[in-house]
């Protein structure tokens, strides 16, 4: 556990020297957040009569927001170019899981950026948020594993996938891909509240919804009780399912793996 | 302009092979920009169609802006996108050099070796894809002055797109190295266009009009054809300059260029 945290620190450190990427970040994330908020005061204005308010779709943005940037990796182009330049001889000689490793980078890269282009956001949201969008105990206690278990579902994917790049010549199109498929079937641009029947039963058959929406929901207390027991359930196996199947992977992967020099 | 031609038509064919020797990756990047792509529009229509309206625009309307936007986009960064991205990097590798010792402007030189990126074909297909299903919604009825307007409004949308390309690649001539902060702001304000400006605040609605004129890239064209309301206040013939607004901002942001070039010294490399 050491290892790792030695690894999240040292990401950590090294994106806190990038100061003028990290107020880019937060410029962004505020514009990006301005559009989200004209856009819903536009429509829920009109009042079409959806059981959504004003305040409970800010806090679906904010949330999802700050899921999505935590994160935010590229697994299949780290090890792309590790392969390119030869040090995946290197981190494959290293006392410790190519997994575990990555997790803890992607962790130490983002918190940083995520937490200073969140807090603006969080703090401009306050005005709006009405005290209704606050969970109860129980709720907030149920949020916290089924936000744990989406990040790390979201991470699982981004990695399974990344490790096609053992098999690929090239990998840049993977993340469009996992953002697409995350975007259609994992309510992270759109809640899936507002999905067409047919949309939202797809959305069950695969993991994406586990990642931010089923979290969400919980928050904002969407679901019955003993429905949400299921979906941290179904989030859990997923995660569990998917680990094993990287398992094979990568080893089929290292079997494949050949370094020239380097 | 015959020489011209020749030399576009060159490099065209060496842009084509370089992206042909890797078919496999050339397809599944191509399918991957659909889904990408495919997904917005997706997300884009479920939520305008599921409240019927955006501030009197209904889905199909809405996703003319979208469909504009990356149409546009496919057209101007097929010609400008390697330029715009690689100018850093051949700045430092000293290939830039090169271009300056060429029979030819810089500026050509560049754009022509960077190469044609035959990948936008994804985004221009994706596009064709979202306008019609736009124009089908709509119930178009084509004529031959709305199809003329907008072909142009097309172009001059693409000659904007190119010179937001242009104009970000000046700053590679002061800093070594990328520096993402611009393209990031630029990105994120094309976002606003994906719906129609009037429901943000009047700043946004100027900044969009006649700072970064991102707006007469898809809402004014499209608020021509669907007879919207454009901004209060704002003069009437606005809807109708998308194409001298696009040939405008190429102009300055060639002239940008030249004046970036002006003040460039070579790495030494």
């Amino acid at each position: 556990m050491k290892k790792y945290r030695i690894v999240f620190k040292k990401s950590l450190k090294s994106e806190m020297t990038y100061r003028s990427a990290a107020l880019a970040g937060v410029v962004s994330a505020a514009l990006r957040f301005f559009i989200q908020v004209f856009l819903w005061k536009a429509l829920l204005g009109t009042g079409a009569g959806q059981d959504i308010g004003f305040s409970d779709m800010l806090l679906y943005v904010v949330i999802s927001g700050f899921m999505l940037e935590l994160t935010r990796t590229n697994v299949a182009e780290s090890i792309e170019n590790a392969m390119i330049d030869g040090t995946i001889s290197m981190e494959l000689l290293r006392p410790i899981s190519y997994k575990g490793y990555m997790l803890s980078q992607t962790l130490g890269k983002n918190i940083y950026g995520t937490l200073i282009s969140t807090l603006p956001i969080l703090l401009l949201s306050l005005f709006f948020i009405s005290g209704a969008g606050i969970p109860t105990l129980c709720y907030g206690l149920l949020f916290v594993p089924s936000a744990l278990l989406g990040i790390l579902l979201m991470f699982e994917t981004t990695y399974l996938a990344g490790l096609l790049a053992f098999w690929l010549q090239r990998c840049w199109f993977i993340r469009f891909y996992l953002n697409g498929l995350r975007s259609i079937f994992g309510g992270t641009t759109v809640p899936i509240w507002f999905y067409p029947g047919f949309l939202k039963a797809l959305s069950y058959l695969l993991p994406f919804r586990y990642m931010t929406f089923e979290p969400i929901n919980l928050f904002l207390m969407k679901v019955p009780l003993d429905q949400a027991l299921v979906s941290i359930l179904a989030a859990f196996l997923w995660l569990a399912g998917l680990s094993l199947l990287d398992r094979l992977v990568w080893r089929a992967a290292i079997r494949k793996l050949t370094v020239n020099g380097g | 302009m015959k020489n011209f031609w020749r030399l576009f038509s060159s490099f065209f064919r060496v842009a084509l092979r370089r992206e042909m020797a890797y078919r496999g990756t050339f397809l599944a990047g191509i399918i991957g920009q659909w889904i990408s792509y495919g997904a917005a529009f997706l997300s884009i229509y479920i939520v305008v169609s599921n409240f019927d309206v955006l501030d009197g625009w209904n889905g199909a309307e809405v996703l003319m802006l979208y469909g504009l936007s990356v149409m546009s986009y496919a057209v101007g960064a097929s010609f400008f996108f390697n330029f715009s991205k690689g100018l850093s990097r051949r700045i430092r590798s000293g290939e830039f050099d090169g271009s300056l010792t060429k029979p030819v402007h810089p500026f050509i030189h560049e754009v022509f070796s960077a190469g044609y990126n035959i990948g936008y074909i994804s985004h221009f297909t994706i596009s064709l894809c979202i306008m019609t299903v736009s124009l089908w919604g709509i119930s178009f009825r084509p004529t031959l002055w709305n199809v003329l307007f907008l072909i142009s409004a097309v172009l001059g949308a693409s000659l904007i797109q190119a010179a937001v390309l242009i104009a970000s690649s000046v700053i590679s001539f002061f800093t070594v190295g990328s520096n993402p902060v611009a393209d990031f702001l630029v990105w994120d304000m094309k976002e606003f266009t994906n719906y129609p400006i009037t429901i943000f605040p009047r700043g946004i609605q100027f900044i969009l009009t006649f700072i970064l004129p991102f707006a007469f890239m898809n809402f004014y064209p499209a608020s021509v054809l669907l007879k919207k309301d454009i901004p209060q206040g704002y003069p009437a013939i606005l809807p109708y300059l998308s194409p001298v607004v696009g040939v405008a901002v190429f102009f300055l942001s060639i002239v940008l260029w030249n004046w970036g070039l002006a003040h460039y010294k070579s790495t030494g490399s």
